[in-house]
């Protein structure tokens, strides 16, 4: 094993192959406090890729109701148990990651699911963590809780994919960071479904190959972000590229609510894999449950998107989340506008802070009509 | 329960090389299962000792024979042995291919009788990762005929589980024969080669030989239960076959559209493949091979046949191994038991 540096937990790990970063990494933000579980994004993924023979029951997109949702069943706490209590100290990761916790003749600390586990794609869908007690009724902030958790592959830096492939069948795109299982070359061992803790890869039957998502490359390498987040009805997600955090500069939307703002964080990064989907963790919900979820930037991502209203370059940059088709690398805010720009500073879209408001008068002259909100 | 006396008597009756239909009658009566090789090898965790699973278990099975007849075909087994004093072969050390007019394609084939059986006990995959730490398959028995060009290799094994079909955490029994690309007693390594050294690799995969053997590659094989509301490139508009169609199926299928022979047509249960060591096993240009594979009673019983690869010709000495993969036991890729290089003759034309 090799020493690598992994700067979401702080510290040099081992990993199976040396540090090799591409040229640019994909990375997404999904802002979790957005999400209303419509699936759409699983949809678009599913007619998109997914529709195959032996293809039935994958879902490279997912989203999932926590606590109890899970797909496939219990992926996060299967591997959070077998991994064992670890902690944090001061913002690095004491414990061991999923390579360090391997067993010996193992690659990678891991569990391969059955075809029960991925029986049941919607457990778990709008269950509270908790019970509501007669005569229960709403205060702020809620008595019981749950959230939604959408899910797409990670495209890690430090993919347990992999390096659990013994044929060395996957392999991370140099140029955009993009994991791809070679479909000329996988022999459908299913190590890497046991590896990938975030179990995204999917053994296709019909095919004898390992399956999984491909952050829609073919649209990336236009520019356009992938299927699952132009189709997303909340306009939780963004797509782009993240820079390492010594290198992040403020202009890019990745990298300013990642590594300026830290309102973003990855999931489960003690898992080691530095994995490049970012969440704004749900407002509402217990810190203690988050803290396991997200690591230790909970508490500042937190009371940040809180005081996002009093932010104007925050509150803007979330304007632009779902409001264009293209990839949009760089950003500036010009008074009461938020601007998208390409690479080469080129605007692509200009959003207002606020939308305007409209107040029209309840009778329509024009028309003769009586204008009404009411059924 | 196993007879003790009647074991005994189908064990010597086997070693005398009896006419298999005999051996099977005494079989049958006794209601048992085939009775412990005289040949045993050590197990790959070193201790578990392995039976012969093959003698006799792939003919067609004949039940309802009385015990009347069954002393009746003793006692002239009993005069054809005095008559003719022949014994089987005995277990050899090497794997010795015997000259033949023409290789049988069944494990079932009257011709397997009287070829000598190497035993050989299995060894754990442990020395690369992902390992195998827990031993399955305690050992193969091996016969092979030759008709001077072509090489055929039955390959028998207990095995309590048929895992044949495809499926999330599902894995296939398996099987496969490794030579060296260029025979000779200075073989490569016996993990898969070396870089400049290829191997040559056949292997026979369970799940295969059922899709040949006709079962359709749907997932409602899988799962009876199973209904699918569409797959866009059945739509009714798709002339079905047509090249519109067969186009648009590849794309839902991208191991097939890259020519990745896993995901089939299979023709064959079995597939050629190279390697230069570890991780490096890559399908070869085309599949020449053959094979066949049978569930016995107490396991399997494969052949596979491939032409006698290069300087190995009859008279000459080479290296062979054999790997075998345990469905039940989650064995795929590296994760397998196997044996080391084991000596390899071939016999010459008679």
């Amino acid at each position: 094993m090799a020493r690598v540096f992994n700067w979401q937990i702080g510290r040099e790990m081992s990993y199976w192959y040396p540090e090799s970063r591409p040229k640019k990494q994909f990375a997404a933000i999904f802002d979790i406090n957005k999400c209303i579980a419509c699936q759409t994004c699983t949809l678009a993924c599913k007619t998109t890729w997914t529709s195959g023979k032996g293809q039935e029951y994958m879902l490279w997109n997912n989203v999932e109701s926590k606590p109890y949702g899970f797909y496939p069943l219990a992926w996060d706490l299967k591997l959070l148990k077998e991994l064992g209590p670890q902690g944090w100290e001061r913002g690095a990761y004491q414990g061991r990651t999923i390579f360090e916790a391997a067993a010996a003749g193992e690659r990678v600390l891991g569990w391969r699911p059955t075809d029960l586990d991925y029986a049941n794609p919607n457990v778990g869908e709008d269950d509270c963590a908790g019970v509501i007690e007669n005569g229960a009724n709403l205060t702020v902030p809620h008595a019981v809780w749950f959230f939604y958790l959408a899910r797409i592959c990670n495209h890690c830096t430090y993919p347990a994919c992999l390096a659990s492939c013994p044929r060395g069948s996957i392999y991370k795109r140099p140029e955009d960071g993009i994991v791809l299982v070679d479909q000329g070359r996988c022999r459908g061992y299913q190590e890497c479904v046991k590896a990938c803790p975030y179990k995204k890869v999917f053994y296709n039957p019909m095919t004898g190959t390992s399956e999984k998502c491909i952050a829609c490359y073919p649209k990336m390498e236009a520019n356009l972000q992938p299927q699952c987040f132009v189709n997303c009805i909340g306009k939780i997600r963004m797509a782009g590229w993240i820079s390492r955090p010594e290198k992040a500069q403020a202009d890019n939307p990745i990298d300013y609510l990642v590594h300026v703002k830290k309102v973003a964080l990855p999931l489960f990064p003690q898992f080691g894999l530095e994995p490049n989907v970012y969440y704004i963790p749900p407002v509402h919900v217990p810190v203690p449950f988050l803290h396991q979820m997200f690591g230790p930037g909970v508490d500042h991502a937190i009371q940040t998107y809180r005081a996002a209203s009093a932010d104007p370059d925050l509150a803007g940059l979330l304007g632009l989340f779902g409001c264009t088709e293209q990839v949009v690398p760089r950003w500036r805010r010009q008074g009461d506008a938020v601007i998208g720009m390409d690479e080469s500073g080129r605007e692509i879209l200009r959003v207002p802070m606020r939308e305007p408001i409209y107040i029209l008068p309840a009778f329509d002259a024009r028309y003769g009509v009586v204008r009404t909100n009411c059924p | 329960m196993r007879n003790p006396m009647q074991t005994s008597m189908t064990l010597i009756l086997a070693k005398h090389g009896l006419p298999s239909a005999i051996v099977e009658a005494l079989h049958l009566q006794a209601k048992q299962a085939p009775p412990p090789s005289p040949w045993m090898g050590e197990g790959g965790d070193g201790g578990e000792k392995f039976d012969d699973p093959t003698p006799t278990s792939v003919l067609p099975r004949q039940r309802g024979r009385n015990v009347c007849c069954g002393l009746l075909l003793l006692v002239l087994v009993v005069l054809f042995l005095g008559a003719c004093g022949q014994r089987a072969p005995a277990p050899t050390a090497e794997v010795v291919v015997v000259s033949r007019p023409a290789i049988p394609a069944d494990p079932g084939d009257a011709a397997w009788q009287d070829v000598p059986v190497h035993a050989s006990p299995l060894l754990l995959q442990d020395m690369v990762e992902p390992r195998l730490l827990t031993a399955s398959t305690g050992g193969v028995h091996v016969r092979a005929i030759t008709d001077g060009t072509r090489v055929a290799f039955r390959i028998d094994w207990k095995d309590g589980t048929k895992d044949d079909l495809p499926g999330a955490a599902r894995f296939s029994d398996a099987v496969a024969v490794q030579l060296p690309t260029t025979a000779g007693a200075d073989a490569p390594a016996p993990q898969m080669g070396e870089k400049g050294r290829p191997v040559e690799v056949t292997f026979w995969r369970a799940a295969w030989q059922a899709t040949v053997d006709g079962r359709p590659d749907s997932i409602a094989e899988l799962y009876p239960g199973a209904s699918v509301d569409h797959y866009p490139f059945d739509a009714a508009s798709l002339e079905k076959g047509s090249k519109v169609q067969q186009e648009m199926a590849a794309r839902y299928a991208p191991a097939l559209a890259l020519g990745n022979r896993m995901a089939g047509p299979r023709e064959r249960p079995v597939e050629d493949l190279v390697a230069e060591g570890p991780g490096t096993l890559t399908t070869a240009k085309a599949t020449d091979s053959n094979g066949r594979g049978r569930r016995t009673e107490t396991g399997w019983s494969v052949v596979i046949s491939r032409k006698l690869p290069q300087g190995l010709e009859p008279g000459k000495r080479s290296q062979v191994a054999f790997a075998v993969w345990e469905g039940s036991h989650q064995e795929a890729g590296a994760r397998k038991m196997r044996t080391g290089w084991i000596p390899i003759v071939v016999e010459a034309k008679k």
